[in-house]
């Protein structure tokens, strides 16, 4: 597969006034403003084939944003390469704009008076689409997010769903072959953050462009990426499969059994740790390496109706990631 | 091309979306011809001339005003100002697209339907007065007038788009361009001729671009200027348009360059 984005060691530094306390503070930087780097992503290198569709996970203030900005030509990294459908993505040619769009689930392109049907026509001359393809692209999209009555209602009053949707086929209409969404379900229902991770995936599968998406909801990212991105304070923590993170970040699983007469919580502590008990009922993280030895304990000490192991959700050992628990 | 032509389209639906916002605007600058005329009225009572203006040519000055404002002074600077400051502007500079091509087309659309505007309100005020307006006989002096107004627009429109990119660097950068946009008014002539001023400053106010945008074409169209020195005149705003252009085009690439260094 030909690779779709590739970035070495790319870096980039905001600059920001500091300002000290105060109105003394306030006049003081009127005349002599200090300055302060932050670095918002440091030394990131990840390669992506075309098709693909990743994760980019991490923290607020992780720099997701900053490096998918980076990515669609938004910002000039400090240091460090990118190259993004063979483009370097910071000149902005246009042969690169055709193909690739940037959405950001809180900003909107479209018009907000009139509507989004004509928003469509105006990407339709940008992007030097023909009348033909055009009618196929926008049928498509309308089938595919169920937009149908919703093109001809000015903008503003549609529903904030109804608005993502219009959102999506607006970026999708040109077809990019590279797509970046920053959170797409952001302020969405959770029938509609279905809808769109639904669309999302079928899009992939049926144009083979390269996703990548960044995403509070760890549901987008279950259902929708095989492979994540994990960054952390601007670093790359963690970059492969969503099963392996699993394994490599959660050293235990999550033993549930439920007993058939009352036992004592306290001296279930020798197989693992106890997270809960009621109703006969209890949850324990065993460590996986003795996993095997507690279950056999267990079914043989205790009245034992139902055993059950899990692994532990993905969003618990991503946020455990994020607060080093 | 095609695209500035549909989003010109777009713009104008827009505007007439928007139909309190246009009848506001509307009302604002009719109510300013209004004060004006009854201003000059006053000023002018029983002479047949005032400061070298006939009564005829005063309300001509007075009506051209509404028609010139409506034309010139419409550019697109606070939705620039507004778009830096949301972060919008990261979604234009991720297409295929001019933001100056683009905006410009906004702005003429906008002007089309102001325009049209004006002429009913000045028509109207016309009757009203039932004074005699001047209507220059001279085609030429209608062929300079156009060539005069058409360059005011754009001259109006970089030096507000050059103003209004102070907010890639600034998040106050609307207080220029209120500033700008108010001098702008008086150093126009928008508010009165600016031979009713002392000598010294008008010969100051001559050396800027201002006295371009409705002064200089208002004197044109009343045939206050020989075709020779219009012709000059047309000149020298040629060049002012050019020098302007070119500096709003290089703070706006500063500002592309320095928004993509520091993030939206």
């Amino acid at each position: 597969m030909p690779v779709a984005i590739e970035t070495k060691g790319l870096t980039k530094d905001y600059r920001s006034p500091v300002k000290e306390p105060g109105l003394w503070g306030g006049v003081k930087s009127l005349f002599d403003r200090k300055w302060k780097d932050t670095r918002a992503v440091d030394g990131v290198t990840f390669s992506i084939e075309e098709g693909e569709l990743v994760g980019f996970l991490g923290a607020n203030g992780a720099g997701k944003t900053t490096t998918l900005k980076m990515l669609s030509g938004l910002l000039t990294p400090t240091s460090g390469e990118a190259t993004a459908l063979g483009f370097t993505p910071w000149e902005r040619r246009p042969d690169f704009q055709r193909s690739i769009s940037l959405v950001m689930g809180q900003r909107s392109q479209l018009w907000w008076e009139i509507p989004a049907y004509e928003t469509f026509k105006l990407n339709q001359a940008i992007y030097g689409l023909s009348e033909a393809d055009f009618r196929r692209h926008l049928d498509e999209l309308v089938e595919l997010l169920e937009l149908g009555e919703h093109l001809s209602v000015p903008v503003k009053k549609l529903s904030l769903g109804q608005r993502m949707r219009c959102e999506l086929a607006a970026a999708l209409l040109h077809r990019p072959r590279l797509l970046l969404l920053d959170e797409p379900t952001i302020g969405l229902d959770v029938v509609m953050q279905k809808n769109v991770r639904e669309f999302i995936k079928a899009y992939n599968k049926r144009s083979g462009s390269t996703i990548m998406l960044t995403s509070h909801n760890m549901t987008d990212v279950v259902e929708l990426c095989r492979r994540v991105i994990v960054i952390e304070k601007g670093r790359l923590l963690y970059d492969g499969a969503l099963d392996r993170l699993v394994e490599r970040y959660a050293g235990h699983k999550i033993m549930r059994a439920r007993f058939t007469a009352d036992v004592d919580a306290a001296d279930l502590k020798s197989l693992g740790t106890v997270v809960k008990y009621e109703d006969r009922t209890a949850t324990l993280e065993v460590p996986r390496e003795r996993m095997a030895a507690s279950a056999a304990a267990l079914l043989r000490t205790y009245p034992v109706a139902d055993l059950n192991v899990e692994e532990v959700a993905i969003d618990d050992i991503v946020r455990r990631l994020f607060t080093h628990e | 091309m095609r695209t500035y032509w549909v989003a010109y389209q777009i713009a104008l639906q827009e505007t007439l979306q928007r139909r309190s916002t246009l009848l506001m605007d509307r009302v604002g600058g009719f109510a300013i011809v209004v004060s004006l005329y009854s201003f000059w009225t006053a000023l002018i009572g029983d002479k047949a001339t005032f400061l070298g203006y006939t009564r005829e040519e005063m309300l001509t000055y007075v009506l051209a005003l509404n028609v010139l404002r409506s034309f010139v002074f419409t550019g697109r600077g606070w939705q620039l100002v507004g778009e830096i400051s949301s972060g919008k502007i990261s979604s234009y500079l991720v297409r295929p697209l001019s933001y100056h091509g683009y905006a410009l087309a906004l702005d003429l659309a906008q002007k089309t339907v102001h325009v049209c505007a004006s002429f009913i309100e000045v028509g109207l005020l016309a009757l009203l007065v039932r004074g005699g307006l001047f209507l220059p006989s001279d085609p030429a002096t209608w062929l300079l007038f156009g060539a005069a107004v058409l360059m005011s627009s754009l001259l109006f429109f970089f030096l507000e788009f050059m103003i209004s990119s102070l907010a890639f660097w600034t998040s106050e950068s609307g207080g220029p361009l209120f500033c700008f946009e108010l001098f702008l008014q008086f150093a126009a002539g928008a508010f009165f001729p600016l031979d009713v001023l002392p000598e010294g400053l008008r010969r100051a106010l001559e050396a800027t671009p201002f006295p371009y945008m409705i002064y200089f074409p208002v004197r044109v169209f009343l045939e206050k200027v020989p075709t020779s020195e219009a012709l000059s005149l047309l000149g020298r705003e040629a060049m002012w348009l050019a020098a302007v252009y070119l500096c709003a085009m290089a703070v706006w690439r500063r500002g592309v360059r320095s928004y993509a260094a520091e993030g939206g």
